[in-house]
């Protein structure tokens, strides 16, 4: 078996090199949590906080390694202070609006 | 993530403590009410109220704190006063106190209390009532292990099939596992996994191989660690699937593109592939060629298509493992995507992704279209045989990876038999680089164009606010010639050299003509074609007088040059001294006789 293996034609691995895929689903997420987040805090709506706590978590499990994770950090910390502030305002449990 | 957990738990915490202290805030001035209420009008109650709050405790009710306990103090003040009641009569005269009767009368009629719901949460169990939150919280926390489930499934999944091809890879590459950032390349141990890109995308990027400059491998993973994702892949039924994408240099490769491909890979690539799209026309299916039927080939040339599926035995390969490749896309004019392009051409060595101004601008400058010569195998990850998932990835990744590196071998050896089929790949390309050349000079245009008019825009401006009023109305008439200039249609450019009255010719007939044709032009204002024939005519004329006007130069330059010469020679002067002398001599000689 011949060694094909030649040292002197090695090419270096730049990140272009990856297929791109339009994925945008973490940013997606983001977005939303943000809106919701807003919402609530504006509204005292208790259930957009918790769909903005879901939607970070959602953001973050699709996220990609070379993502700052700041971003996603920010968009946690915002959601949780989301649902905290509103139960602050009114301790009363959620009540969801089409169910009842 | 584990910080991020942990921040989770702690703010959870604090949720708890607040509502808590809030509970216990909001009930205490209840309490002070209470004992307000009732310390005024009649101590009996004060006394009552231990009570009622007691059997609050042993019977939860709907009832609020306070409302029993107002009923009952009022029950115990009507029994209290229907007793004193009784004792005032035998005391007090009737008339006196009639007052007093209807005052009792009235005060012993029940009062209409309201009762007002006491929210749930501050009756009884408070936090039976937090149904919906603990829904929530109990979703979340299903997401969250669901997460750390899929993602550990993935990890390993990666890790199984890297060890599956390690030793074929080590053997063949020189360089197995790149990040492109550490500076040493040269080490002897071997890499332990494959370079996690995000939870579902694992790579390997190898290099140092004969005939080809690199190859990365791409793990692409279901998005088990997101349940969505996980459910939504159930539904699509879609698969794991290993990329394997190689890079040849300019010639190492033969020029052609090719694809055999599932049928729902080969109209999504056709589709959304430039080349693909480009150079091959049609689909045609693969049952020709001793595929199976399920499987479609798109080809630039039949020659190339037929080699690869004989020589490299793919029909082999799909029987031993039905469904398992998706895609064999062989290519020199890669560009990538159709969708990520836009309208530059530009591919993945230069990144595409950005949408700035400049870069664009330089995409177009470069008026050149950087393929790259490729050659990209997609298998299909799944359980085999009725083994799991996990069992089969064990034993697969060698049988890929070896008909990739068949592949490679093939297509770095191929080269077109006839000279015809290299010439007609040969125009094909420059077809589609003339395409290109073509739309990248629209581009420059719009853009000139663009620029211009915002240019003009800025003078108009400038112009506009100086308030200088001869400045606007000079700017004023150019813009009017420019107009008039766009407007009026094109016509046949006269070399005319002549101008009105200033130009005559030798000969007089010629003249005749110039002036008729000087009258034809101010009636009937240049359109094209009004005053051809006399045109025809005085360009004959102008002809005729260059001639002649050449003639009479030339002699007369040529007597001017013979005069010259005479005058440089010093023996001609000498003689025609002596000639001067001689005659005035003559003269002089003439004269005296």
């Amino acid at each position: 078996m011949t060694d094909n293996r030649r040292p002197a034609r090695i090419h270096r691995f730049r990140p272009s090199m990856i297929t791109p895929t339009d994925d945008a689903i973490p940013d997606y997420m983001n977005l939303m949590g943000m809106m919701f987040s807003m919402c609530s805090l504006m509204l005292k709506i208790k259930w957009c906080a918790w769909i903005a706590v879901f939607a970070a978590l959602v953001g973050f499990a699709n996220s990609r390694t070379s993502d700052d994770a700041k971003q996603v950090l920010s968009s946690f910390m915002l959601s949780i202070s989301a649902v905290v502030v509103t139960y602050m305002q009114n301790p009363a449990p959620m009540t969801i609006p089409f169910l009842q | 993530m584990r910080l991020v957990i942990s921040l989770v738990l702690i703010f959870l915490c604090l949720t708890y403590s607040i509502a808590k202290k809030n509970k216990d805030e909001d009930f205490s001035e209840f309490d002070d009410f209470d004992h307000d209420e009732f310390d005024v009008e009649t101590p009996t109650v004060t006394g009552a109220t231990p009570l009622p709050s007691k059997t609050q405790v042993n019977k939860p009710e709907k009832n609020d704190n306070e409302e029993p306990v107002q009923t009952e103090s009022s029950n115990t003040r009507n029994d209290e006063v229907t007793i004193d009641d009784d004792d005032d009569e035998s005391m007090f005269d009737d008339e006196e106190f009639e007052a007093s009767d209807t005052f009792a009368s009235s005060s012993s009629s029940t009062p209409d209390l309201k009762i007002a719901e006491v929210p749930a949460n501050l009756t009884g169990n408070r936090w039976e009532a937090y149904q919906c939150e603990a829904v929530m919280l109990i979703a979340l926390l299903a997401y969250l292990i669901n997460f750390l489930i899929g993602r550990t499934k993935n990890a390993r999944l990666a890790t199984i099939v890297y060890r599956s091809q390690r030793d074929l890879l080590d053997r063949n590459f020189s360089l197995v596992g790149d990040d492109g950032q550490t500076t040493n390349t040269q080490t002897d141990d071997q890499i332990k996994d494959m370079h996690k890109e995000s939870d579902h995308l694992y790579i390997l990027w190898c290099s140092g191989r004969a005939s080809i400059e690199s190859m990365l491998i791409e793990l692409r993973l279901i998005k088990r660690q997101c349940a969505f994702n996980s459910v939504a892949a159930i539904i699509k039924s879609i698969n794991d699937t290993i990329v394997y994408t190689i890079d040849f240099n300019k010639d190492d490769m033969e020029t052609f593109v090719f694809c055999l491909a599932k049928k729902r890979s080969a109209a999504k690539l056709h589709r959304d592939m430039n080349d693909l799209s480009q150079f091959c026309v049609e689909r045609k299916s693969a049952d020709k060629k001793g595929l199976s039927s399920n499987y479609q080939i798109l080809s630039e040339i039949g020659e190339a298509s037929s080699a690869i599926i004989d020589s490299t035995k793919v029909a082999d390969f799909t029987d031993k493992f039905p469904d398992a490749l998706e895609y064999i896309y062989v290519s020199d004019q890669y560009t990538g995507m159709k969708s990520q392009n836009g309208e530059q051409q530009s591919s993945s060595p230069p990144p595409t992704t950005s949408g700035s101004a400049a870069q664009q601008q330089d995409a177009l400058n470069a008026s050149e279209r950087s393929v790259r010569r490729v050659l990209i195998v997609a298998f299909n990850i799944t359980a085999q045989n009725g083994r799991s998932l996990q069992v089969t990835s064990e034993t697969i990744g060698s049988d890929y990876l070896r008909l990739v590196l068949h592949l490679i071998e093939f297509v770095s050896a191929f080269r077109f038999k006839s000279k015809e089929l290299k010439n007609k790949a040969i125009k094909n390309r420059q077809r589609i680089e003339e395409q290109f050349l073509k739309s990248v000079n629209l581009q420059r245009q719009e853009q000139a164009q663009i620029r211009r008019e915002d240019k003009r825009r800025a003078e108009k401006e400038k112009v506009m606010q100086s308030d200088d009023a001869e400045l606007q109305r000079k700017w004023e008439e150019k813009e009017h010639k420019r107009e008039m200039k766009r407007r009026t249609p094109k016509m046949k450019q006269m070399k005319m050299s002549f101008l009105t009255g200033t130009h005559r010719f030798l000969d007089p007939k010629c003249n005749e003509v110039l002036d008729l044709f000087y009258e034809c032009i101010e009636k009937k204002s240049r359109a094209i074609g009004a005053c051809d024939g006399l045109l025809a005519q005085l360009y004959r004329c102008k002809k005729e007088d260059l001639e002649t006007h050449r003639k009479i130069n030339k002699s007369e330059s040529e007597q001017k040059r013979r005069d010259q010469a005479i005058a440089r020679d010093p023996i001609i002067q000498k003689k025609l001294e002596i000639l001067k002398r001689l005659q005035d001599k003559q003269k002089g000689e003439s004269t005296s006789s």
